[in-house]
């Protein structure tokens, strides 16, 4: 008898539990106590903008804007997920091709590109050497397979005085498509016409050589566990992991570190010659200072907007994350927007549209 | 003498090469508990349990929203499978041989057999893509889906495993087929039903894969199902994969309380069945 009253008092609880999750309950989590219920968008996409998203989305519903939930499942499923209807606005470090174009303009007419923030990939290696240099060629030339030890005369041409072991260079890329992959692919496609014309530039490559690792911890966490690693990843991943990174020669001769301010310094020199649709590609910028595997990051979004409500918190999202949302940005390792990015941003979203009509 | 020597000795190698085998396969699961206590105690603490997910840069910050969305979301894996799976399991018990029965149970084992991560995407289908969102009742849908196959398999065997006696005795008093399935057999098996109930709810608690693109993940303080809802496997995916040494702590707290969560649900199984055998002897 006990059993029967413990399993029909155990369904009940379940049943009761279900109900409970049924209903639409608000329970206070902190948080501003709404009067209204607040506007929720959806986002998904690049992995490498989360960290910056998490602050930023944060900081503006502290302020009283929208609850935006932003999950990072990559730039192509964002991208994807845009066009299925799913998610309000896409994140990616890449611009979408003809063919993402193509469709995401079929189910929901044409896309805006914001960029919202800029970045830099390291070139991680591990060596007891500090302060590798590398250059595009000799890069390329590692990512070909046509160097494979670390004391190759091409290297050590690039680090005279340096001690070069004899190790055997052990080539890491992602396995999976990726907008880090594009980036750095980008620019070892502008800096060898040997690249471009085997491998090409894209978010996933037929790669001549190396082992593929998953998301940028898995490329960082192969490299510091092979002697000898060399493997591309965000920067923040180096920094955090403590893993070397080389300087690269930029297209002035200069031989720079990844950085912040490099990012930034790149991507100011894209700011000047911005194309139309703002889907700037900047590797191997000019200037002095700028770190060459610099790129952009854009939210991806339908210029017209069906929904009024979410529409207009949209509009206003994309509008703080382009100005005060910035403010975050360095601390986090992000190269804030350049003022001239910034304005060309308001200006493609002010195109945007509430079903056909302007935002009031 | 000398026969029964070797007997002994070969018999003690054979026993301990059990308890060797025994070892092999209980080290692993040591091991991780161990591990997975030790990299995630230090993030254990009150404010886990309670407090929202907090941005980078700013320590502390807990799960609390992604405790309480595996909660429910396998809650909802239940209230779809369970009711689904024990009628099929009643039938497969009560109709063993016919034709339809082999089929549904065929496809039952099929279904067993299928990846999470399929199931996710053909949830994401049915579910997501339809109404344009994701939702807490995708996920629990796309679980619901890996536990029905479970269930129904346990349910049979429980149900078989009633003395056939007690349904001679029903169907002898004067009781039609279904008043002695539902009031005699299928209440004498419930423990060990619910016993089914529970290993399956704890085979879909650990899973990640389906919830991906179904219920996604929500930064939010959310009970609403038609909303994405966050999970504790899904949010240590993502705090695993990030570069950050306090996220990553993170994780590791998230992945020590859902080990905890689904060895409580497989101990309230074990419960369970020894009480039915203690019934059934007695």
């Amino acid at each position: 008898m006990k059993i029967r009253k413990i399993s029909i008092a155990a369904v009940a609880a379940a049943t009761a539990l279900s109900i409970a999750a049924c209903q639409k309950a608000e329970t206070p989590s902190g948080t501003t106590a709404a009067t209204s219920a607040p506007v929720r968008l959806q986002g998904a996409g690049s992995t490498f903008d989360t960290p910056l998203f998490s602050k930023v989305f944060d900081a503006y519903q502290k302020i009283g804007g929208a609850e935006v939930n932003y999950q990072s499942i990559g730039s192509g499923g964002g991208v994807q997920q845009l066009t299925a209807g799913v998610v309000d606005f896409g994140a990616s470090d890449f611009p979408l091709n003809d063919e993402q174009t193509r469709t995401a303009e079929a189910a929901g007419g044409p896309v805006v590109h914001v960029p919202v923030t800029m970045g830099a990939v390291s070139v991680g290696y591990n060596l007891p050497v500090d302060g590798l240099k590398l250059d595009g060629e000799t890069l390329s030339d590692i990512y070909l397979g046509k160097i494979t030890k670390w004391n190759a005369p091409k290297i050590a041409a690039l680090n005279p005085g340096v001690k070069l072991p004899d190790t055997a260079v052990a080539v890491v890329h992602r396995a999976e498509g990726s907008g880090t992959t594009f980036i750095f692919t980008s620019y070892l496609a502008a800096v060898s016409p040997e690249w471009k014309s085997k491998v090409g530039a894209a978010g996933s490559v037929q790669w001549p050589t190396g082992v593929g690792a998953k998301g940028s911890e898995g490329v960082s966490g192969q490299v510091m566990n092979t002697p000898g690693g060399i493997g591309y990843f965000e920067m923040s991943y180096a920094d955090q992991n403590h893993i070397k990174s080389a300087l690269l020669k930029n297209a002035s001769g200069k031989f720079v570190a990844p950085s912040v301010k490099g990012a930034a310094d790149a991507g100011a020199g894209a700011a000047a010659n911005m194309p139309a649709d703002l889907k700037a590609i900047f590797v191997n910028a000019p200037g002095d200072t700028s770190y060459p595997i610099s790129g952009f990051s854009w939210i991806v979004v339908f210029k017209d907007q069906k929904d009024a409500t979410k529409g207009k918190a949209l509009i206003d999202l994309l509008k703080y994350v382009v100005t005060d949302g910035q403010q975050f940005a360095e601390p986090l390792e992000y190269a804030p927007l350049p003022k001239p990015v910034q304005d060309l941003d308001l200006k493609a979203i002010s195109t945007m549209t509430i079903a056909g009509q302007p935002p009031k | 003498m000398r026969y029964a020597t070797r007997r002994k000795i070969v018999s003690r190698v054979a026993e301990a090469l059990c308890a060797v085998a025994v070892l092999l396969a209980l080290l692993p699961l040591v091991l991780i508990l161990f591990y997975v206590l030790k990299e995630g105690a230090g993030a254990l603490n009150l404010a886990f349990f309670t407090q929202m997910p907090k941005p980078v840069g700013e320590t502390g910050g807990g799960m609390a929203n992604a405790i309480v969305g595996t909660l429910i979301l396998i809650g909802l894996a239940g209230v779809f499978a369970v009711p689904i799976g024990c009628l099929c399991g009643i039938h497969l018990a009560e109709y063993p041989e016919t034709r339809f029965s082999s089929v549904v149970r065929f496809a039952a084992d099929v279904l067993n057999g299928v990846p999470s991560i399929v199931v996710g995407i053909f949830a994401y289908g049915l579910v997501v893509l339809p109404f344009k969102r994701f939702s807490a009742i995708a996920g629990g849908v796309a679980l619901g889906l890996l536990m029905i196959p479970i269930v129904v398999r346990m349910t049979e065997e429980l149900l078989r495993l009633v003395p056939s006696g007690l349904r001679e005795g029903a169907l002898a008093l004067g009781a039609t087929r279904g008043r002695a399935v539902f009031t005699v057999i299928v209440p004498a098996a419930l423990p060990g039903i619910l016993t089914g109930i529970l290993v399956a709810l704890a085979r879909v608690a650990g899973e990640t894969a389906p919830l991906l693109f179904t219920s996604f993940n929500n930064r939010f303080w959310s009970l609403d199902v038609t909303q994405p809802m966050a999970s504790l496997t899904v949010q240590v995916f993502t705090y695993a994969i990030s570069p950050y040494d306090d996220w990553h702590r993170q994780a590791w707290a998230g992945a020590f309380l859902l080990v905890m969560i689904i060895l409580a649900l497989s101990i309230m199984a074990r419960l369970a069945v020894r009480r039915l055998e203690r019934m059934n002897r007695g």
